[in-house]
């Protein structure tokens, strides 16, 4: 176990399958942000089947790890625009507050066009 | 949107939500927009069923019913998934973990 968490962490095997088995052998180590069960349901809900509880942790680890990537986007986005405001008004309010000024730019990169409704308060 | 707001995939969407909520925090935010948090909801069920119909489509395709780990890689990498980076997602440091309410299988009498 100890010659393949190596592998993973320098990432010099590039090979396709080596990595994802190695990962999955580990699964059960990693609780998911987004339950299993919720994930089984959806899966399920499109015609999925499986006994197999660590294909379900992997399809909620990488749609946890999707929408997280797109949260540090829109992170990213909101801290470029508060570094062009007055450093005063920084100072004053450490809230951070995702809204979808931050989130449509971040999405877009992703490939998702978010029309906001303009009667839609 | 979803649509219904009872019935049995309310509870689920709220569960994602939370999810969604909890994914937001980690990140930095301290506060969200309610639209925001939808939008990201709604994706994050839409990416869900599109990697389930894919992987069953994959499943499929070689001749199997129960589904895989490579059905589940190939409809992954299919979408544009960098399914190296999961590893490092999955042992992030400060990671916060959502327990559902258990299922119930057995009515209780």
């Amino acid at each position: 176990a100890n010659s393949s968490t190596t592998n993973v962490n320098k990432s010099e095997v590039k090979t396709a399958g080596v990595p994802l088995s190695d990962l999955v052998l580990q699964l059960e180590d990693f609780p998911p942000t987004v339950p299993d069960s919720v994930t089984a349901y959806y899966l399920n809900k499109s015609g999925f089947d499986s006994s197999d509880p660590r294909v379900i942790r992997l399809v909620s680890l990488a749609a946890q790890k999707f929408v997280s990537d797109i949260a540090n986007d829109a992170l990213q986005h909101c801290k470029m625009k508060a570094s062009g405001q007055s450093s005063k008004k920084q100072g004053k309010d450490k809230k951070i507050t995702l809204s979808m000024e931050d989130l449509s730019p971040a999405l877009a990169e992703y490939g998702v066009n978010v029309k906001k409704p303009y009667y839609f308060v | 949107m979803s649509g219904d707001i009872t019935g049995p995939s309310a509870s689920r969407r709220k569960a994602l939500k939370v999810a969604v909520a909890a994914l937001c925090s980690e990140n930095g935010f301290t506060s969200s927009e309610d639209s925001a948090l939808e939008t990201l909801t709604e994706l994050l069920q839409s990416f869900l069923s599109e990697v389930g119909r894919s992987a069953r489509a994959y499943c499929e395709l070689s001749g199997r019913t129960e589904a895989m780990v490579s059905d589940v890689a190939m409809a992954l990498v299919n979408m544009g998934f960098n399914i190296e980076s999961i590893a490092g997602h999955a042992k992030r440091p400060n990671k916060s973990v959502f327990i559902p309410p258990a299922q119930m299988t057995q009515p209780v009498i």
